[in-house]
Parts: C-alpha cells; structure tokens; sequence
C-alpha cells in the first residue's frame, strides 16, 4: 500500500434515483460458481468501493455491469434496462458505462487525441471540431493537455490511466466503473491517478471502484463492499468497515492489507 | 569507505575492434588460423563462380544475332543473349498487338501515378486514395487492357476512375504546393472555409459530380480496340493474375478469417471448411479444376474464359492463406484492445475496423508480403495449363525456328527477373516494418 495523504471524507453526492440494481445475480465460469446471490442498489451519484482477496470476483461483477461478461441468473438494471441478450440495450448501456482497467487498454496505434475522440465520432457521431474540444477539456481536467499528439507507448503508466480516464469521460457515461485502476502503477504515480478521480467524485459522477487503496476509499466511498468467494461478505460505511470489520473474514483481510 | 570515485569518469573512444573496417575484418573473419582457412577458401570459391559467370554471360557472350546459329559462331561458350533480346517484347507482353502495347505501359504508368501520393508525405488523406485505387483503378485498367465497346457499366466506372484519377492528382498537386488537402484548399479558395460542415461538403459533391459529368461525357466519345485475353501474356499477364489476385485475396482472406473466428457457429464451420479445404489442395489441382470442372457445374451456355476461371482460382486459392495469415494476427491483439473498445460503445465492425485491423495488419506485413511474393511466383503455374504468362514466354523460345533449343539464357534471364522484384518486395517490407513500428513503443 501506498500511503495516501488524501484526508477528509468527501459529502455523499447520492440521490434517489436508482442507477444500478442488481437482483439475486449468479454467474458461473463452466461449472465454477464466480457470483453468488448478488444484490446490490447504486443510486445517481452513489460511489461504491469494492475490496476483496485476489479471485474473489470484484473484477466479474463490474465486468457483468458493462455487459463485458453475461450473467446467467438474476436481474441487472443499468439506468433502467435490463441486461440481456438484447444487442440493441447493450449497446446502449457501454455507451452509459465507462470503464477503466488495470491495464489501461489504450490504443497503441492511435495518438492520444485520436483515443479520447474516436468513441465521441464513430458512436456519439460527433463533429470531429467538437469532439476535439471535449477530449482536449478532459485532457485539461487530467491534467496532460499537453501531451495530445503523442502515443500510449511514449507515457508513462500513471499518465495513461489519466488518459484512459479521460477516453471514459468523452463519452459523457452515467456511471464509471474502475478495476484496480493503481494496481499496475510504481508507487509514484498512484497518487495523481487517485487525485483525478477524487476529483471526479467531487463532480457528483456514479461510480464503483474496485481497489485496495484504503485512505482514497475512507475519502470518497459512500459504502465499502467486500467481496469473497463470489459472495458479498460485508458493506458499510467506510470509517465503520474499516474501524470495525464485523465478519471474520473481512477482519482477516483487512490485517492482511493494512 | 561509501565514496568510490570523486570525479566523473570520463568518456573514452571504443576499441579500434569496434569501430575501424580493418577492426571488423580481423574479429570477424581472421580471428584465428581455422577461421582464417576457411575465409580464403570461401573467398575462392565465389571467385570461381563469379567468374565462370562473367566469362560467360557477358565476356564471351552474344547480344547481336538474328539466330542461334549465329551465335555459335560468334562464340561456342558464351551465353546467346540476342536470341533473349529478339523476344523482349513478348517475354513483357506475350502476343499483344505491337501496336497496342502502349496501352499497357500506359496503364502500369497509371498505377504508379495513382499509387505515387502515398508516398508522399505532405499529401492528405491516404486512406482515401488508397481506397479510390482499389476500387476504381481495376476498371480503369481493365478497359485499357481489353478495349473494345464500353457497356453502360464500364462507361459509369471508367469516368468514375478518371473522375478519381483527377481529384487525386490534383490532391498530390495542392498537397505538395501548399500542404493541405484538396477540399480545405478549394474552401479557401472560394471564400468558404467558416461555413458550416454541411454546406462545405454539399459544394464539394456539386463539384465532383460536375466533374463527373464532364469526364462522362468526354469518355463516351474515347474508345480502344479489342485485344482479347488470348492474346495476352508474358509478364504482364503475370502481373495481372497476381495482382487481381493480391487485390482480391486480402479483402477476402480478412472475411474468412473474421468468418473462422465468429461466435455463429454456420459461419465458423463454413468458413473453417473452406479455408482447410483450400490449404489442403495443391494450387496447380486447383486450377485444373478450375479449368476443367467448373464449366460442368454452369448452366448450358455460360461460358466463363479460361482467364477468368484462373484468377477466381487464384483468389479462392490465396484467401485461404492470407485467411490464416490475418488469423494469427488477430490472435496476437491482446484481449484488453477488444474491451477498450467495447466501452466507448464500439460494435463489432468498428472494433475489428478501427482498433483490431490496424493493428493486426501491421505485424501482418512481413507474413502478407511473403505471400505475395510467394503467389507471384507460382503463378507462373498457369503455364502448365495452356496461358503463356511469362514462363510459358520464355519456355516457347526455345520452340522459335531460329532460336531452337535456347533455354537456359531465357531461364536464367527469368530467373535474374523474378529475384529483382521479389528481392525489392521483400527489402521494402521490412522498410515498412520499421517504419510503421516507429510510432508506437510498447
Ligand atoms: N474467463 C474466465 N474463465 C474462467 N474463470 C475465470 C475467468 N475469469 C475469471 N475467472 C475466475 O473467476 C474468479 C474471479 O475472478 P475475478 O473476478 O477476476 O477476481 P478478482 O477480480 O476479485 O481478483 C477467479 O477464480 C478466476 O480464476
Ligand atoms: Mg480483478
């Protein structure tokens, strides 16, 4: 763990309006029972973090959100449609979900700005000037305006998931979905990658993190889920989760990463 | 002690090993008495093999003779060049009336023109051109080659190839002037480069289509004589089997291996069927086949010619390879490319078109490369099956009255032919190689 110095719990931005609900979802790899039961409600605004042992399935159930992965049993509703065999929702849905992977998953063959507004022209149909303008805003808000016109593989790790970031942001989503975002960063370059998404929090954006940075989680997470085995084991609010882990499995966790 | 040394060592010149000619030749070729033996013995060996070459195919060799005769008694053992030379033109050309071979050449000069702007790094919108030469240049080139009356299709697609043809040689020209494209150039030049996107691109199609219109009406006017496709051959028959069946084979090899790999179980099988079934076979089977059993499955009457029948085979042929070829390239794109797309919204043809293609293809390029040069070669198999490309060209001179008997100075010739376009081929794709990698460093 890197020491974070971000103090200060940011004010819950939730509303009542419910983004995601997840009802008594199961999903099974072949025979392999990854997501138990699951039941979970995000509301607009409501900032989720999910920590849990390696494999446990936090990457599974965000990937379902998106309709990267399908779910065999139970209900997903992303802003009021349910997920399905249906191409057409998911269509819709990615481009009201955006995501962000451990890996970063730029295009090494496009420039920076070609990333950030390929999504706005081909699938928002956007006029190529306009979409410039929101991908070089966001770059600003990244804070890397001026690295525009280079490649992926010119930057460093903490500069392209700023970039990758900022590509999600272009696509105005309702709702930003992280997988251990800082996982595959040195130690130097988390915190300007957990800087931007508090920052993003303070915008009042959905969003479900999945990660292991405990002082960023105690910052913005509106509740803390912790996942293991497929089950949701325990969530609370996050000063609470982390003072007093109720279960003993998230008590042993919990020693192991602090 | 923590400190080693005080000051900053200095940079010193490498050894001379590494550096000097004389360096490189002692480390490398002398380095020790074995080394050394075997060197000279290497040396003499290309000496004599050099210069059994020499004095026979240039020293004692004959390039002025009107037959073979002649050439024995000018000398006994040289090469006969001249009898090579007497059928130059049918060795490019095959049988194509003398005076109509400007057609050919005029139509390779096309292609060249047409390609020239890709290379040129101040000219816009590449992708276009290129897209404009696959599409139009065929036609373009087809009528040249063949000639005779212009259907109403041919007439609507060779002024859409004249009408390309323009637009890009004018690009290349405000391009290389004024470095920028044609369309902003033409919107500043008549005052409307702020209007708005729409009205910008509706005064740019009034002004092709004006365009086409012209050419249309000059092109109905333009004809040339028929030479049917039994008159051609030679290299330029060569090249334009190989070539329609680059052009075609990729496009389609990327449709079959898309097909291979699809998640709907009728296209995987069909596509999986058909590429093994292909591979399996010998392309020389394929094109008796082609020849001799396709005309039995076509209704009474339909008549396909026998050079069409090659060049579907060739294709079919060759799309199996380029399909695996495009295959292994898509398995290299690491799973997380396919996702980034997927969330900003891309589907299925703008995934594999915009992100996974792109990238696929350019590791492609030395495997894709290989299989042209690969394909260039053999079809030189459509010889064995009656055309006289530019292995049966040069295997007739030796059935020519005055040149009975002459095969090894055309083969050889053939030979010194092939390795040249090939050899330039294969050194300009890992110029490209290079080039392409240069922009991205994982
Ligand atoms: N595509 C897959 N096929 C089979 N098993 C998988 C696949 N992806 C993940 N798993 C398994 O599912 C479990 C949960 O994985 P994951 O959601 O990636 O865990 P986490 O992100 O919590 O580390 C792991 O045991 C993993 O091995
Ligand atoms: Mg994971």
């Amino acid at each position: 763990m890197s020491e974070q110095q971000i103090t200060g719990q940011l004010a819950s931005a939730a509303s009542t309006e419910v983004m995601i609900e997840i009802n008594q979802m199961n999903k099974w790899y072949g025979d392999f029972h990854v997501l138990k039961d699951i039941d979970l409600t995000v509301h607009k605004g409501e900032r989720f973090v999910i920590c849990g042992p390696s494999g446990s399935g936090k990457s599974t159930l965000i990937r379902c959100i998106n309709a990267l992965e399908e779910h065999q049993q139970g209900d997903i509703i992303v802003d009021g449609i349910k997920l399905g065999k249906n191409l057409k929702n998911l269509d819709h849905i990615r481009t009201e979900v955006g995501m962000v992977f451990q890996n970063f998953n730029l295009f090494p063959h496009l420039t920076i700005l070609e990333n950030l507004t390929l999504g706005p022209i081909w699938v928002r149909k956007m006029a190529k000037a306009e979409a410039i303008e929101t991908a070089m805003m966001y770059l600003e808000r990244v804070k890397i305006p001026e690295q525009a016109d280079k490649y992926p593989g010119q930057m460093s790790g903490g500069q392209q998931q700023r970039v990758a970031i900022a590509r999600s942001l272009c696509m105005s989503p309702k709702i930003m979905l992280f997988d251990e975002p800082t996982s595959a960063l040195d130690p130097e370059m988390i915190k300007e990658v957990l800087d931007v998404m508090v920052e993003l929090a303070e915008t009042g954006m959905t969003m479900i993190v999945v990660t292991h940075e405990m002082g960023f989680a105690k910052t913005i997470a509106d509740e803390v889920i912790f996942m293991d085995e497929g089950d949701i084991v325990e969530r609370n609010k996050p000063v609470a989760f982390f003072e007093n882990p109720e279960h003993e499995r998230t008590q042993k966790f919990l020693s192991q990463i602090l | 002690m923590a400190i080693i040394t005080k000051q900053k060592t200095a940079d010193r010149p490498a050894p001379l090993s590494e550096t000097s000619v004389l360096g490189w030749l002692q480390k490398n070729l002398f380095s020790s008495v074995f080394n050394t033996v075997l060197t000279l013995i290497t040396i003499f060996i290309i000496y004599l093999t050099l210069s059994g070459v020499v004095v026979w195919g240039y020293l004692d060799a004959t390039f002025v003779a009107d037959k073979r005769r002649e050439c024995y008694d000018n000398s006994l053992t040289g090469a006969c060049w001249a009898g090579v030379i007497a059928w130059l033109d049918n060795i490019f050309y095959g049988r194509y009336p003398r005076e109509e071979i400007w057609r050919i050449d005029f139509g390779g000069l096309l292609l060249v023109l047409w390609m020239l702007p890709l290379w040129l790094a101040r000219v816009k919108g590449k992708i276009l051109i290129g897209a404009s030469v696959i599409i139009f240049y065929p036609f373009l080139a087809g009528y040249m080659f063949t000639g005779g009356d212009k259907g109403w299709f041919m007439q609507f697609m060779v002024a859409g190839a004249i009408t390309a043809f323009i637009i890009n040689m004018t690009n290349m020209l405000v391009g290389l002037l004024k470095n920028t494209s044609l369309d902003v150039f033409l919107m500043q030049l008549f005052g409307q480069a702020d209007a708005g996107d729409k009205t910008q691109r509706n005064i740019l199609l009034a002004m092709v289509a004006a365009l086409f219109v012209v050419v249309f009406l000059w092109q109905a006017s333009w004809n040339v004589t028929e030479v049917v496709w039994t008159k051609w051959g030679g290299l330029f028959l060569t090249l334009v089997i190989s070539g329609i069946g680059i052009a075609s084979s990729l496009p389609l090899g990327i449709f079959l291996a898309l097909g291979r790999r699809s998640k709907l179980p009728v296209v995987r099988v069909l596509s999986t069927g058909f590429i093994e079934v292909f591979r399996s076979v010998p392309l020389i089977t394929v094109l008796f086949m082609a020849t001799t059993m396709f005309p039995l499955f076509m209704p009474e009457g339909f008549v396909l010619n026998k050079l069409v029948q090659v060049i579907i085979a060739v294709i079919l042929f060759n799309a199996c390879y380029m399909a695996e070829i495009v295959r292994a390239g898509l398995q290299a794109i690491p799973k997380g490319q396919f996702e980034g797309a997927h969330t900003i919204g891309l589907g299925y043809w703008g995934t594999m078109g915009l992100i996974i293609m792109p990238q696929a293809l350019k590791h492609m390029i030395p495997n894709i490369v290989g299989n042209i040069i690969g394909l260039l070669k053999d079809t030189t198999l459509v010889s064995i099956i009656g055309l006289f490309d530019i292995l049966g060209m040069l295997r007739s001179i030796s059935k020519d009255v005055p040149w009975v008997g002459l095969h090894k100075e055309p083969l050889i010739f053939g030979a010194v032919l092939f390795f040249i376009i090939c050899f330039s081929m294969s050194k300009y794709s890992r110029h490209l190689e290079v080039k392409l990698s240069a922009g991205d460093k994982h």
